[in-house]
């Protein structure tokens, strides 16, 4: 979740409360779901919210909220935006993979230190949310007075008169003083050695082009890696040039209004600024002129009913209205069509919000009906338990698994609860198995019944002979990206995990008689998601004088609960000792394996008891 | 006099000059040890012996003292790096000492503390300078701890080879204190009895002694022949411990999840079930999740390798989905303005949380379509990639339910919700507003701990959004919330390590101490 920093004086300033104590200030945070998580060594406040409110980002619209929040302000503000004077002209050679550009101009801006810093800590986190780490977009702020532009081609005065150019240029096609540097460097050197634009490298390390921004004297900024250092902005600076790139013209045009409310609060005049996308540029826009910041209230209606529903509360509409203006919205009443018409023949009533263009939340009625609801306090409303009927239950194999646990703990087995991820070696190699591999797995034909070839891949038992229907050697389902290394592959068998578990516990009393119901996975193109998901029972029987027959008599007992015949003919298995492992036969059907495990698998797991034990699949036991 | 046999054998065996212990009496009689006491005891209440109980004291090495035997003490460690670097006669800068020295984290203070203590030096300005004297091979505490383990390997073979006797070492008991103090040594205590006959007991030996004809078992030959009718039963220790017997236990996490299935089910829900490697269409992109949302980057999600993507999905569905993520849903729905990839959707991964289960029942997926009213739940594992430690676990059981009706407000939410937190008394439930992609009006549940009487968060709950349910083909309402299963397994379990509750990792004492949840 975000966290922004702000001072509480400026938040007091901004939002006309000079002298609210601090313990209220923080009360009336917490009530806009602000949370308090810290102070820095500065006396700021570190605030965390849900990354819903992205307006919220700064200082000046945390002060916003607050004067809704306390009444102060009500219904929806829009600031005058000026005409353009600048104009940003998009060309064909921009880079295909952001296409898209916005901009402002903000004059007579007072940056004082701390105005600076929010715009900076705005800026920021913007790039950190809405931006997603500048990819989707890209925040430049300029010194306007330290940009020339070039004379625009039309002799029209009523157009704009001054232009910039978002272009795309070849990685050493040019160059430019990066913030923070003293040479001159092409975005190409900047992206290898500059200490700022390096952490950005990846962003364009596909781009055939590198996005550039020129004016009449050059090229002046590097999107989305890094600004030229000309037209850097100081706490001097009066006048900024803003310019955003990205890869979608509506989240940059909502993060630029963002902005211009936070500097519009700080008594900046916005000043428009038109977007000139040539004939042969990329994106949707080509051809057509654009002028930014566009913050026209987006209009939403919302039906009385629904807020009535989803709320549960019975509300007049003057009520509702002047929860929607104490939200900051613009609102009023209307009749809808198509809504439910009372049974008086009376035509539904409804309410047009007007919404602010900083509200990137808002996507549906709906969110306007969750703004009611917080200014009436949701915490007022009585709860009360739904009059709906419905009968519960538990599905079959949720029950059956119940039943076979009920039994092993019966029987005198401790239930264990394993993770289902889990790696090779605990699966396979600590086992005594070579590690098998699925021939093919994507692209399999299933039509052709789609079984899988295991394949002895690697590992240190790769020459081992198994019968390739041996209980646990299955082709694992892997994991692409794990943060771990013990972590890699789903379970294809549980009897690993159990071993583990007598392994952490030598120093324990013994016996350790153990059992798990639980997940198992393997490779299978003939399911949807070519994995089989099944439960397996395993078992181990761990004691100074554990032997065949207490796993063999364990598993009669077991069988004899669910009632079905069990057969145990003599079979191989890597993992356990031979002469001493069977197969287990349920109804004439191979489900599973019992049997003692070999003394090197219990030497590899640091053992120094005899373990009996047994594996077999759930289903075999319906 | 007859007596219990024994009880006559321990009074042959005892001596009325040479106090024996039990265990050597037990030796002696060939008895169990526990036998011999319960004799002594009786033959005691009879006046024929006397028993005494010694304490002794022991003494064994902690597992930190074990480290400082093959390291040895920071302190000794902090002073030999110091004279290296020369502060036997200028000070030298404390960070190059301690890095000199090898020590990190709590060895640190430690060495510090004791090192000024010891006198090996002192430390000014985070400078240390050395007492050139000082004589690290003459460390009392050091001498001490090593004498304490060599007495500890000469135990081996005897039947107590963890613990030895502090009078048998050859250390000042004020040295034995400091270590104690230090955590070095731990002390533990035990009690040895002796038997000495009484006068009365020596006079009963002389006059003669005889076993009574009493019973130890009742057996099957003493039933069937009717002997039981004249035999003396022997009186047992009715008080003493037995031994425990291994038992069957269900896993304590398993007893609470059973627990939460119990109370849902009476409460009106029906269990779901799914795939866990499942496509990120189900996980995500049918919840309204945007595709290029944090949470769906690989750095939390385990997107699956082999197999890497799902056969197929239902073809309209997913050109609803998509529509709702570009377009938004009614007439003034906006959508997400963010990619949307049919192959992100069709890759497989761990879900991330068993809302996918909801998903498929939503879209008529699992079960057929489905009319209102319904409840369903789930308790199944979730998986989530990021690091492992005492709070965070990679697969957890999440509690998903949910609530399908014509309508429903945020006030039935509250209602079912206070309902099922009361179960487990966790009562005074407070809902604060929140912000879920695919929720809209969303929660996040408080509840008191039942124990601590601390604020906690208990789940995270809401009303879907149109935007999730139109493209299921779902046209009434639906309540859902979701919760770590562990999070309610620790506040009941009063558990303080995650790993303890659930996988490879677990220690069977907890286990097998955890009390019985109901």
């Amino acid at each position: 979740m975000p966290v922004v920093e702000i001072d509480p004086d400026e938040l007091r300033t901004l939002a006309s409360q000079p002298e609210k104590p601090e313990d209220e200030l923080i009360d009336d945070l917490f009530a806009l779901g602000l949370e308090l998580e810290g102070k820095t060594e500065d006396g700021e406040l570190e605030l965390e919210f849900a990354p819903d409110r992205l307006d919220r980002l700064s200082v000046e619209g945390i002060a916003r909220s607050l004067r809704y929040q306390l009444g102060d302000d009500r219904g929806a503000h829009v600031p005058s935006v000026n005409d353009p004077d600048w104009t940003i002209e998009v060309d064909a050679d921009v880079p295909e993979e952001r296409p898209y550009v916005t901009g402002a101009v903000l004059r007579d801006v007072n940056l004082d230190r701390d105005a600076l810093d929010s715009l900076i800590q705005l800026q920021e986190k913007l790039h950190a949310t809405m931006g997603r780490g500048r990819a989707k977009g890209a925040i430049g702020v300029h010194d306007l007075t330290m940009l020339k532009g070039g004379a625009a081609a039309t002799d029209d005065t009523s157009e704009p008169t001054k232009t910039v150019q978002y272009t795309g240029i070849d990685r050493d096609g040019d160059t430019f003083v990066p913030l923070e540097g003293d040479a001159e460097m092409t975005p190409g050197e900047a992206l290898s050695s500059h200490h700022m634009a390096s952490e950005y490298a990846d962003l364009v390390a596909e781009y055939e082009r590198m996005p550039a921004i020129y004016d009449d004297l050059g090229l002046f900024s590097f999107p989305p890696v890094i600004n030229g250092r000309r037209t850097e902005v100081t706490a001097n600076s009066r006048n900024l040039f803003v310019e955003m790139t990205g890869t979608d013209q509506w989240t940059i045009d909502r993060m630029l209004a963002i902005l211009c409310y936070a500097m519009d609060a700080r008594g900046a005049t916005i000043e428009a600024v038109d977007v000139e996308y040539a004939e042969d540029a990329g994106g949707d826009y080509a051809g057509s002129t654009i002028q930014r910041p566009d913050l026209a209230l987006d209009t939403k209606t919302v039906a009385h009913d629904r807020v009535e529903s989803v709320i549960g509360v019975d509300f007049d509409p003057r009520e509702v209205l002047d929860l929607l203006e104490r939200s900051g919205l613009d609102a009023r009443q209307v009749e809808i069509e198509g809504g439910d018409v009372g049974e008086d023949g009376d035509v539904a009533v409804g309410y047009e919000v007007g919404v602010p263009a900083y509200r990137v939340d808002v996507l549906h009625p709906q969110d306007l009906i969750d703004d009611v609801g917080r200014a009436f306090g949701f915490n007022e409303l009585e709860p009360s338990y739904p009059d709906v009927s419905t009968l519960g239950g538990r599905h079959e194999r949720s029950r059956h698994e119940r039943a076979v646990r009920d039994t092993l703990v019966g029987i005198g087995f401790e239930d264990m609860l394993n993770f289902h991820m889990t790696n090779e070696a605990e699966t396979f190699e600590r086992m005594g198995l070579p590690i098998p591999e699925a021939d093919s797995v994507d692209g399999v034909d299933l039509e052709a019944g789609g079984s899988v070839e295991i394949e002895a891949r690697s590992g240190e038992h790769a020459n081992r002979d198994v019968p390739d229907d041996a209980v646990g050697f299955a082709p694992a389902p892997t994991i692409a990206t794990a943060y771990s290394e013990d972590y890699t592959i789903l379970r294809t068998w549980a009897l690993p995990s159990l071993l583990q578990v007598l392994e952490g516990n030598t120093h324990r009393e013994y016996p350790q008689n153990l059992a798990e119901v639980g997940f198992v996975a393997e490779v299978d193109p003939s399911e949807p998601t070519s994995v089989a998901e099944s439960r397996s029972v395993a078992a181990v029987v761990a004691n100074h004088d554990a032997s065949y027959e207490d796993a063999r008599g364990r598993l009669q007992a077991l069988a004899s609960a669910f009632d079905v015949d069990l057969e145990t003919p003599a079979t191989d298995h890597p993992s356990f000792l031979d002469g001493r492992v069977a197969d287990v036969v349920i109804d004439g059907d191979v489900a599973g394996v019992v049997g003692e495990i070999d003394p090197a698998v219990l030497v590899e797991h640091d053992l120094e008891v005899p373990v009996a034990a047994f594996e077999l699949r759930r289903d075999a036991l319906e | 006099m007859e007596l219990p046999a024994a009880q006559v054998a321990v009074l042959n065996a005892a001596s009325a000059n040479d106090a024996q212990t039990t265990d050597q009496l037990a030796e002696d009689t060939d008895l169990a040890p526990e036998t011999v006491t319960g004799a002594a005891f009786a033959l005691e209440e009879a006046g024929l012996v006397t028993v005494e109980a010694v304490e002794h004291e022991r003494v064994a090495t902690t597992a930190e003292g074990e480290t400082y035997l093959e390291d040895g003490l920071p302190e000794v460690a902090l002073y030999r790096a110091a004279i290296d670097a020369g502060a036997a006669s200028d000070p030298v800068s404390l960070g190059e000492v301690i890095g000199a020295a090898g020590l990190d984290g709590n060895a640190v203070d430690i060495a510090l503390a004791n090192f000024a203590r010891k006198g090996y030096g002192s430390i000014d300005d985070g400078a240390v300078s050395a007492d050139p004297d000082a004589d690290p091979d003459a460390d009392e505490e050091a001498l001490a701890l090593s004498a304490v383990a060599d007495a500890l390997d000469a135990t081996e073979g005897e039947e107590d080879d963890t613990t030895v006797a502090p009078d048998d070492l050859d250390v000042g008991a004020d040295t034995l204190d400091d270590l104690e103090r230090r955590g070095l040594i731990e002390r533990s205590e035990t009690t040895d009895r002796t038997v000495l006959l009484t006068d009365d007991g020596v006079d009963a030996l002389m006059m003669g002694v005889e076993e009574a004809q009493t019973v130890g078992q009742v057996t099957p030959e003493l039933l069937t022949s009717g002997d039981w009718e004249s035999a003396e039963f022997a009186e047992y220790s009715v008080e003493a411990d037995a031994e425990t017997p291994a038992a069957g236990r269900t896993h304590v996490l398993r007893q609470t999840v059973e627990r939460v299935k119990d109370v849902l089910v009476g409460m009106g829900f029906s269990e779901m079930e799914g795939p866990h490697v499942d496509a990120d269409f189900w996980i995500n992109d049918a919840l309204f999740m945007p595709q290029d949302h944090p949470a769906r980057t690989h750095w939390d999600r385990f997107a699956m390798e082999t197999p890497s993507e799902i056969d197929s999905l239902p073809d309209e569905l997913v050109e609803r989905v998509e529509r709702a993520h570009r377009e938004g849903v009614g007439q003034d729905g906006d959508g997400y303005h963010s990619p949307w990839d049919e192959e992100f959707a069709e890759a497989l991964a761990l879900r991330g949380h068993t809302t996918s289960l909801t998903a498929r029942h939503l879209a008529g997926e699992a079960m057929g379509d489905l009319e209102p009213p319904q409840r369903f739940f789930s308790v199944e594992k979730g998986y989530r990639n990021d690091t492992l430690d005492a709070t965070h676990l990679l697969e957890f059981f999440q509690i998903e339910g949910w609530v399908m009706a014509e309508e429903l407000s945020a006030r039935d939410l509250m209602g079912t919700f206070e309902e099922f937190y009361a179960q487990f008394g966790i009562t005074d439930v407070q809902f604060k507003p929140h912000y879920n992609p695919y929720t809209e009006p969303s929660f996040e549940l408080f509840g008191e701990h039942p124990e601590t009487g601390e604020l906690i968060e208990i789940g995270n709950s809401g009303i879907f959004r149109e935007e999730m349910l139109e493209p299921l083909g779902v046209d009434c309402d639906v309540m859902a919330w979701g919760l770590a299963g562990e999070r309610l397994a620790m506040l009941v379990t009063g558990a303080e390590d995650i790993r303890d509750i659930h996988g490879t990792l677990t220690d069977l004492d907890f286990l097998r101490n955890a009390e019985v949840i109901y």
